[in-house]
C-alpha cells in the first residue's frame, strides 16, 4: 500500500470516509425512524387487512350454519375476503374433515369443529390451530370482540388440557323437551315433571298411525347424544374417577330399559334409524306429539314454510329422574385448520361470525351460542323469532346442562359401541346383556386408545 | 488458422454425433421408451397407493400429524383373522349380499335379454329405457331410495299397502336392511347383465335350434339344453364383473344406512371406512383393505375356474 493514498484527515481526526459513513447512518436512521417506532405502538385493527384472500370452509347442515351463511355477503363486503364453503350432512362432514386433515393438503382453512366428538383426538393430532395468540393480539382481534363475554362453561368446552383454545363456540346445545301445545291444551296436559309423567303423556297421545306419542334418535352413534340425558337422569356417569368404564353401574341398564322401551312402544316405525333429521321431520309434519333433542333444532319448527306445526310448539325443561334434574349439553365451534395457509383471514371470519352483533342476530332467529350478554340484549325480547318460552327454557337448560359426552380420545367409537347397544335394545334385545357387552367393549377400547 | 478450422469442424461434428447417438439409442430401446409415460402414470396412480396400503397395514397409526406410524408386523392381520368378530360378521354379510344381489340380477338380466332378443313393436324404446338405471348417478339413486323407503312418509310403503300387503320396514330394520339394499343394487345393475347376455344371445348360431325343433324339443328344453350351455361363458364373464363390484359395494350402503341399523348392513368396505375415518385407525383399516382385496381375488379365481369346468 503506497502511503500517498492515505486519505486526508479532517477536523478532529476523522477521515472523509468516516464522515460519509456517519452521514449515511444518520440519514438511514432518520428514514427508518418511523418504522422503528411504530411496532411499539401496536397496529390498529383493520377489517380490510386481508382483502383479496380466499378461504375455503367445510361446514355441516345446521340452523346456525344457515344463519351465518345468510349474513355472509356482509362479511365479504366488510373485509374483501372471498369465502367458499361446502355444506355436508353432520356425520359425513366429520369424516371428510378427517380425510382433509390427514391428507395435509392445506386446502381447508376453517371447519365446524364438533368438539363434543373430536376435541381430544384432533388436539393430539395437532390439527387445531391454537387461537390464544389471535385472541391476545389486538391488531388481529376487533376491540369490541370481548372473549370474556363467553360463559365459563362454553370456554371450558373449547379449551384443551394445555390451556390452548381450539375453537370458538358457535352453538351450545342443551337438550330440552318439545311438545305440541295445541294437543296438550286440548287434552288438558302439562309438561312432565318426572319420567313417569313423560311416559304417561306419550301413552295417552299415542294413536297410530295418525299420531305417535314420542320420538327420539335411534340411529347408531347419533343416539348417544340424547342417551346422555337419560343416563344423567338415572344417576349414571361415563368414567370412574380413575378413568375406567363406569357402565357396570345399574343406572345404565335401567336407563336403557326406559329409553328403548319408550322408542319401542311409542315411536313411529323405523325409529331405529332416525337421526335428528328424521325425528325433526316427523315432528314438523305433525306425526309425533312429543320429542326431545338439542334446543337449537327448534328454529326450523317455527319456520312456516317448512313446518306444519309452526306456532304450536311448546318448550320445557326435561323432567327429573331418580338421579336428579340434569340435562346434557354439547358444544360445537368454528376452528382454524393448523394446515391452513390463510390462518389470520380465517380468524377474521370466525371472529365476525361469533361477534356480539351476529350472536344477537342468531339468537333472535333461534340459535344460541356461548355468549352471556346476548341473553339480555333488547333485540332478543323485541324481535325474537322464537317464542319467549324457548328463550327461557334455553337459558335454564344452560344452567342445568352437564357436558354430554366423555372427554376421551375416541368419542366416536364409544358412540358406536353404545349406540349399537341402544339399537339392538330397540329391536328387542335384552338390555342387561347388551350393557354388559358394551361395558366390555368400552373398557377394551379405553385400554387401547387412552395411552 | 488451422487451429480454428479443426475446432470449427469439431464443433460441426458434435451436434451431428450426438443426434446420431440419440436416434440409435431410441431405436434400440424403443420397447422401453414408448410405454414409459403410461408405465409412470400407472406406477404413481395404481402401484404406489397399493404398496403404501400394504406398508401401512403393517403399522399402527392413528392419523395424527404429530405421531409417526409404528411398525407392528402382522399383528393387524392376526386381529382380523382371530380376534375381531365384527370383521367376521362383515365378511359373511359381504358374501351373502353378493350372492343375493348377483343371483337376482343374473336371473332378471337373462330373462330381460331373452325378451329383448325377439322382435316386437317398441322394442328399441323399451330396451333403451331399461338401460337407464345403469346410467344414473349411484349416490342420487341411493338418496331417492332412502326417501322412498321411509316407513311412513315413503312411496314404497304406499305402493305396497295399496296392493294389500302390510308395510315393510325396508332399510329401517336390521332384519330387512340388507335385502332392501340388495334390491337397490339389483335395480341399478340388472341392465349390465342384460346387455352382456343380449350380446351373447345375438352371437348364438341358429342351426342347433333348427335341428332341435325338428327333433321335437319344447321351448323350455331349447332354453335349458341349448341356450344356457352356449351362453355360459358370456354369463360367467357378466357374473364375474358384477360379483367383483358387488363385493366392494360402498356408495349405496354408505348413503342409505351407513352400515346400520345395528351393523346389519356393514360390509367389509363400510367397516374399513369406519375404522379409517371415524376411529382414525389407519393401520388396521389398511389391513382390512388388503383382506378385501384377497376376498375379491379369491372370488374371481373361483369364477374363472367355473368358466372352464363343465357342468
Amino acid at each position: 500500500m503506497r502511503r500517498s493514498l492515505r486519505p486526508r484527515t479532517t477536523g478532529a481526526g476523522m477521515t472523509r470516509r468516516d464522515v460519509l459513513r456517519l452521514g449515511a447512518t444518520a440519514v438511514a436512521g432518520a428514514a427508518a425512524g418511523p418504522f422503528v417506532v411504530t411496532p411499539a405502538k401496536a397496529q390498529a385493527f383493520n377489517w380490510q387487512r386481508f382483502k383479496g384472500k380466499e378461504l375455503f370452509l367445510l361446514l355441516y347442515k345446521h340452523p346456525v350454519v344457515d344463519e351465518i351463511l345468510r349474513e355472509l355477503p356482509e362479511f365479504e363486503a366488510l373485509t374483501g375476503i372471498k369465502v367458499q364453503y361446502e355444506v355436508l350432512p353432520e356425520i359425513q362432514q366429520r369424516q371428510k374433515t378427517v380425510v382433509e386433515l390427514t391428507a395435509g393438503s392445506g386446502g381447508m382453512d376453517g371447519f365446524v369443529a364438533s368438539l363434543h366428538v373430536e376435541k381430544r383426538r384432533f388436539w393430539r393430532a395437532g390439527w387445531y390451530e391454537p387461537l390464544n395468540k389471535y385472541l391476545e393480539d389486538k391488531s388481529l382481534t376487533a376491540p369490541d370482540y370481548d372473549w370474556n363475554d363467553f360463559t365459563p362453561s362454553s370456554k371450558a368446552a373449547v379449551t384443551q388440557p394445555d390451556k390452548s383454545v381450539s375453537a370458538v363456540p358457535i352453538f351450545v346445545d342443551p337438550d330440552i323437551y318439545f311438545y305440541r301445545k295445541d294437543i296438550f291444551q286440548a287434552k288438558g296436559l302439562k309438561p312432565p315433571k318426572t319420567l313417569e309423567d313423560l311416559e304417561a303423556i306419550a301413552q295417552k297421545l299415542h294413536q297410530p298411525p295418525a299420531t305417535y306419542g314420542f320420538v327420539a334418535r335411534g340411529l347408531k352413534n347419533a343416539n348417544a347424544s340424547p342417551w346422555a340425558y337419560v343416563l344423567f337422569a338415572f344417576g349414571g356417569d361415563y368414567l370412574t374417577p380413575d378413568r375406567k368404564s363406569a357402565m357396570d353401574n345399574p343406572a345404565w341398564v335401567k336407563g336403557l330399559e326406559w329409553y328403548s322401551g319408550m322408542l319401542k312402544r311409542y315411536a313411529p316405525p323405523g325409529v331405529v334409524n332416525f337421526n335428528w333429521y328424521e325425528c325433526s321431520s316427523a315432528f314438523m309434519q305433525g306425526q309425533v306429539a312429543t320429542y326431545f333433542d338439542g334446543v337449537n333444532f327448534a328454529a326450523q319448527f317455527e319456520d312456516k314454510e317448512k313446518s306444519k306445526i309452526a306456532g304450536k310448539v311448546g318448550y320445557a325443561i326435561l323432567p327429573a329422574g331418580p338421579g336428579g334434574l340434569h340435562t346434557c349439553m354439547f358444544t360445537v365451534g368454528l376452528a382454524i385448520s393448523a394446515q391452513s395457509r390463510n390462518k389470520e383471514a380465517t380468524w377474521y371470519f370466525i371472529q365476525w361470525a361469533t361477534n356480539k352483533q351476529n350472536s344477537v342476530r342468531q339468537l333472535v332467529n333461534g340459535v344460541g351460542g356461548g355468549r352471556n350478554s346476548m341473553w339480555t340484549h333488547p333485540d332478543v325480547k323485541a324481535k325474537g323469532r322464537m317464542p319467549a318460552e324457548w328463550y327461557a327454557t334455553f337459558h335454564e337448560g344452560l344452567k342445568l346442562g352437564k357436558n354430554g359426552l366423555p372427554e376421551i380420545m375416541d368419542v366416536t367409537q364409544y358412540r358406536d359401541i353404545y349406540g349399537l347397544a341402544i339399537q339392538k335394545a330397540i329391536e328387542g334385545g335384552k338390555p342387561a346383556e347388551l350393557v354388559a357387552q358394551a361395558h366390555k367393549d368400552f373398557q377394551e377400547m379405553l385400554n387401547s386408545t387412552e395411552k | 488458422m488451422s487451429q480454428t478450422n479443426s475446432s470449427a469442424k469439431a464443433q460441426e461434428q458434435m451436434p451431428l454425433g450426438f443426434g446420431l447417438w440419440l436416434s440409435r439409442f431410441t431405436h434400440r430401446n424403443a420397447r422401453f421408451i414408448f410405454p414409459a409415460p403410461a408405465v409412470l402414470a400407472v406406477a404413481f396412480i395404481i402401484v404406489y397407493p397399493v404398496c403404501y396400503t400394504g406398508w401401512m397395514s403393517l403399522q399402527e397409526w392413528f392419523a395424527s400429524s404429530l405421531t409417526l406410524p409404528k411398525f407392528i408386523g402382522l399383528a393387524n392381520y392376526q386381529k382380523i383373522l382371530f380376534a375381531d368378530p365384527r370383521f367376521r360378521e362383515a365378511f359373511f354379510r359381504t358374501v351373502w349380499f353378493t350372492i343375493v344381489a348377483v343371483t337376482a340380477e343374473t336371473a332378471l338380466g337373462v330373462g330381460m335379454a331373452l325378451i329383448f332378443n325377439r322382435e316386437f313393436w317398441g322394442r328399441g324404446i323399451v330396451r333403451t329405457l331399461s338401460i337407464l338405471p345403469m346410467m344414473a348417478t349411484p349416490t342420487a339413486i341411493a338418496l331417492v331410495f332412502v326417501m322412498m323407503y321411509h316407513p311412513t312418509l315413503g312411496v314404497m310403503n304406499y305402493l305396497v299397502t295399496s296392493v294389500g300387503l302390510p308395510p315393510f320396514k325396508w332399510t329401517y330394520s336390521s332384519s330387512s336392511a340388507l335385502y332392501a339394499l340388495a334390491l337397490v343394487d339389483v335395480w341399478e345393475w340388472t341392465p349390465l347383465i342384460m346387455l352382456i347376455a343380449l350380446a351373447g344371445l345375438a352371437a348364438l348360431p341358429k342351426e342347433p335350434y333348427e335341428s332341435a325343433t325338428i327333433d321335437g324339443a319344447s321351448a323350455f328344453q331349447c332354453f335349458y339344453l341349448i341356450t344356457l350351455p352356449l351362453l355360459r361363458p358370456t354369463l360367467v364373464v357378466a357374473i364375474l364383473f358384477r360379483a367383483i363390484d358387488a363385493l366392494k359395494t360402498f356408495d349405496i350402503i354408505f348413503v342409505m344406512t351407513q352400515g346400520g341399523p345395528s351393523n346389519a348392513s356393514e360390509t367389509i368396505n363400510i367397516l374399513l371406512f369406519n375404522q379409517a375415518f371415524s376411529y382414525f385407525n389407519m393401520g388396521y383399516a389398511s389391513s382390512m383393505a388388503v383382506a378385501l382385496f384377497a376376498v375379491v381375488m379369491g372370488a374371481s379365481l373361483i369364477l374363472m375356474k367355473v368358466r372352464r369346468v363343465g357342468w
